[in-house]
């Protein structure tokens, strides 16, 4: 083993001293000294996420030394129960898979704490929001390091406590109405995690009782074993329960579907993710684009294992698996997201539903058992997601200040219409903002799977995947067709937010005065946009690499992590060799003309329109576009039905059954009345009647007995002198009697 | 006619006999306590009479250790005697009867 492969827990290490540093002495700092106090504060975190970045490229390096062969870095027992055969161990897994997602994580996550500086600047809060950035890496570097399913769940866990504390961190600022947005929307985002997170549990629980670990690689050899036994059931650990493998494999995989659609906001649980925009844009950018939301992706490409052996049963019996099941879901939300954007103005809500999308993608792909092409696309698309939230962060921030001058100018004249979020207010920040503006191009581009940016690459490489496969797979057609729909879509929204935010006339004396955000933040922006740019080299299609003899691909890299299997005949599993992604040009060339068409359209509707701030949107014109999508019919069913209903089912078990029932009725009644009627009756009866009365005649009858025998008392010496005269004579009787009679 | 022991039974029986109505019968405190000593010297001629007839010097003994008792009794009994007359003016027994209940 690698001497680097120690280095390990520094990942961990060095974000929890910044989160130490920011959360306990950070504020002090700025306080104190506004300008250097920022500084300190701002760059001690950064250089905490840099500083774990280093130690992830050590540890890839240490992986190259080790030829790519995973290890496990064991740091402690955690949770050993002798007897039960249960032993969980606090421990990381290193391999190719949990190195790419640290990678990811810890390089975007740098680049968005360097930005940080310069977008939480003026901000009271400075310290805890770095404080909270760094606890965010801690537990995402828990979550995708941990070798077993609870150490994953505890990071699950701490990420979501994390995309909590950042959605809600403005908890004080209210909407126009009055209501507390931000805390609601982080209470939103909780809720619905709760709902995933609990089928992870359950799936952890069913796990550990199928195969008697919850470490990968226990789980995943124990898994193939079983398979490959051809034992129909199961024993459950420490029961006599007796389960078909195939109904608890199908169980864990749609449990842990379930959690994913919470993490990484699918269908149906999705609604919680364009609401986490009302926190600081940054956080937005690495929790809710870049990073967290693809946990849900990680868990299923981590046990890939799990979800090729229900496509494999499945494929024996004959019924649908779990994983047509997580396609399906992926594909039907890439596409239900999608057509959603449409409808949205706020730059960032369309930026969140276009994320809910390309997260079906990646869920759609794992699905599909394309694996790498998922995590393919994870990685380009957290480069540029993250870049064009960013680049969102830079246009908000710059309408602020131009909003600010508009104010400013006038005199306290308060515009009480304005969000600087809303694209109607923007148009013509082309020439205002031109770093933000290209940067934000490459990004849309990319996102919209224009060649040759990084997004055309992964997002082709799963609808290649989903046409590649259609042959032997009916399923595949239709995931195919929504997927290509979806991306039409993505092309479509996206030139319509760059159409309505840098081109044609600003539609709001804001937008006439903003400029350009400040280098700290633009320096990052640059940044991405070179990664959103050439991503898609990590891993380009078989034709290409092998014409440039480009050996390094992704594909490679997480074959050692992922592994793929083939049905044989007898119902035994062969380990297939991954078989890189080969370029479809029909597919590609499909793909990305349907792109550029449907961005050019976008281009065309939005020429001219909306001209001002309160004209309609032309898309309204789609028959059902705006009166389905537009009104999100999905929060409607829970605002309009489940609430109500929760809220009146809630208001009965609390009024009715609570109070009536068991407070007014069965403590009140039965339990208090009881107990005062019992008590009643023992002082007033029991104890004043029985025991009194026991108590008080023992003294009467002993009062009766003395004022009887007092009389013998006479006190003359003479009777008492009597009474020993006639006991002796008594006594001499009955002792001389025996002689007498005799 | 000689002196046998039922004779001496008989002379300490009319004793106890008078000691024990004195005891009972009688007013003066002295006269009670008189015949106290009555009846313990009947008792004394009793043990003699035996100890002489049966050869056993047991009885005699017994004897010296109720004379031991009753000087001790005289010795109590006149001092309370003495106290009482003080305090009462009078040795009436019938008139003492502070221990009635």
């Amino acid at each position: 083993m690698n001497e680097l492969f120690n280095l390990a827990p520094l990942i961990l290490v060095f974000p929890i001293i910044g989160v130490l540093f920011n959360g306990l002495v950070g504020r002090r700092f700025v306080d104190h000294d506004r300008k250097t106090g920022e500084r300190w504060s701002g760059w001690f975190a950064t250089i905490m996420a840099l500083s774990a970045f280093v130690v992830v490229v050590l540890l890839n390096l240490a992986l190259h030394a080790n030829h790519f062969h995973a290890e496990t870095v064991m740091l402690w027992d955690w949770i050993v129960i002798p007897g039960q055969g249960l032993s969980i161990p606090w421990a990381m897994q290193i391999d190719t898979l949990s190195v790419a997602m640290m990678l990811v994580v810890t390089g975007v996550g740098s680049i968005i704490h360097i930005y940080s500086i310069g977008y939480m600047h003026g901000d009271p809060d400075y310290s805890r929001y770095f404080a909270y950035l760094n606890l965010f890496l801690f537990f995402m570097l828990i979550l995708v390091a941990g070798n077993n399913y609870l150490v994953l769940f505890v990071g699950w866990e701490g990420v979501g406590l994390c995309s909590y504390l950042l959605i809600g961190f403005w908890h004080e600022r209210l909407a126009k109405d009055g209501t507390m947005k931000n805390a609601n929307a982080a209470r939103k985002a909780m809720i619905a995690n709760r709902v995933g997170d609990a089928a992870m549990i359950l799936g952890i629980i069913l796990t550990f009782w199928v195969f008697g670990s919850v470490e990968f690689n226990h789980v995943f050899e124990e898994a193939i074993h079983i398979f490959e036994s051809h034992e129909e059931m199961v024993t459950l650990v420490s029961t006599n329960i007796e389960m078909a493998f195939s109904t608890a494999l199908f169980a864990i995989t749609v449990l842990f579907l379930i959690a994913a659609t919470g993490k990484s906001a699918q269908l149906v649980l999705h609604v919680w993710l364009p609401d986490a925009m009302a926190g600081p844009t940054p956080a937005s950018s690495l929790i809710h684009a870049a990073t967290m939301v693809t946990s849900g992706i990680y868990l299923i490409v981590r046990s890939n294992v799990l979800y090729e052996l229900s496509r494999a049963l499945s494929v024996h019996s004959g019924t649908i698996s779990s994983s047509d099941i997580v396609a399906l879901v992926g594909a039907s939300t890439a596409l239900y997201a999608g057509l959603i954007a449409f409808t949205q103005y706020d730059i960032k809500k369309v930026l969140a539903y276009s994320t809910v999308s390309q997260l079906g993608f990646m869920i759609a792909a794992a699905g599909m058992g394309a694996y790498v092409a998922a995590m393919f696309h994870l990685i380009t698309h957290a480069f540029f997601k993250a870049l064009l939230f960013m680049g969102a962060g830079s246009v908000i921030h710059g309408m602020e200040h131009g909003h600010h001058e508009v104010a400013h100018g006038h005199h306290g004249h308060d515009d009480d219409g304005f969000d600087p979020q809303d694209m109607r207010y923007m148009g013509g920040l082309r020439k205002l903002m031109p770093v933000t503006f290209w940067t934000y191009l490459v990004g849309a581009l990319a996102l919209a799977g224009i060649f040759p940016f990084a997004g055309f690459w992964s997002k082709d490489e799963i609808l290649a995947h989903a046409n590649a496969n259609q042959g032997e797979y009916g399923l595949f057609l239709v995931l195919f067709i929504l997927l290509a729909l979806a991306a039409v879509c993505t092309a479509f929204y996206m030139g319509r937010q760059l159409r309505m935010v840098f081109w044609g006339q600003p539609r709001h004396e804001a937008a006439r005065h903003a400029h350009e955000s400040s280098p700290i933040m633009t320096f990052p922006l640059v940044l991405l946009a070179v990664f959103g740019t050439v991503a898609g080299l990590f891993n380009l299609p078989k034709v290409l690499t092998l014409e440039f003899g480009w050996s390094l691909t992704l594909e490679h890299w997480l074959e050692h992590s992922i592994q793929t299997f083939e049905l044989m005949e007898e119902g035994i599993l062969a380990h297939v060799p991954h078989t890189p992604t080969s370029l479809i040009v029909e597919v590609a060339a499909l793909s990305l003309g349907l792109a550029l068409v449907s961005m050019g359209l976008a281009f065309y509707v939005y020429r001219d329109k909306p001209k001002t701030a309160a004209d309609p949107d032309p898309t309204q014109k789609i028959p059902g576009l705006w009166s389905v999508f537009g009104r999100l019919p999905i929060d409607s069913f829970y605002m309009k039905l489940l609430v109500p209903w929760f809220n009146r089912f809630s208001a009965w078990l609390g009024f009715k059954f609570e109070w009536s029932f068991w407070h007014d009725f069965f403590h009140e009644r039965v339990i208090r009345d009881t107990f005062v009627w019992f008590a009643d009756l023992s002082a007033n009866v029991l104890d004043a009647q029985g025991v009194d009365g026991i108590v008080n005649g023992l003294g009467s009858v002993t009062r009766w007995l003395a004022d009887g025998i007092r009389v013998s008392q006479t006190g003359y010496a003479r009777t008492y002198a009597l009474s020993v005269f006639l006991g002796t004579v008594v006594l001499l009787i009955y002792f001389l009697w025996p002689y007498v009679m005799r | 006619m000689t002196a046998t022991i039922d004779w001496y039974v008989a002379l300490s029986a009319i004793l106890f006999t008078i000691g024990a109505l004195g005891v009972l019968l009688r007013r003066s405190a002295i006269i009670v306590f008189m015949c106290i000593e009555l009846m313990l010297n009947s008792a004394n001629l009793l043990f003699v009479a035996f100890a002489r007839s049966l050869g056993d010097l047991h009885g005699q003994v017994l004897v010296f250790f109720v004379i031991v008792v009753a000087a001790a009794e005289v010795a109590v009994g006149l001092a309370l005697i003495v106290t009482i007359f003080r305090t009462k003016r009078s040795i009436n027994i019938d008139e003492i009867n502070l221990l009635k209940g």
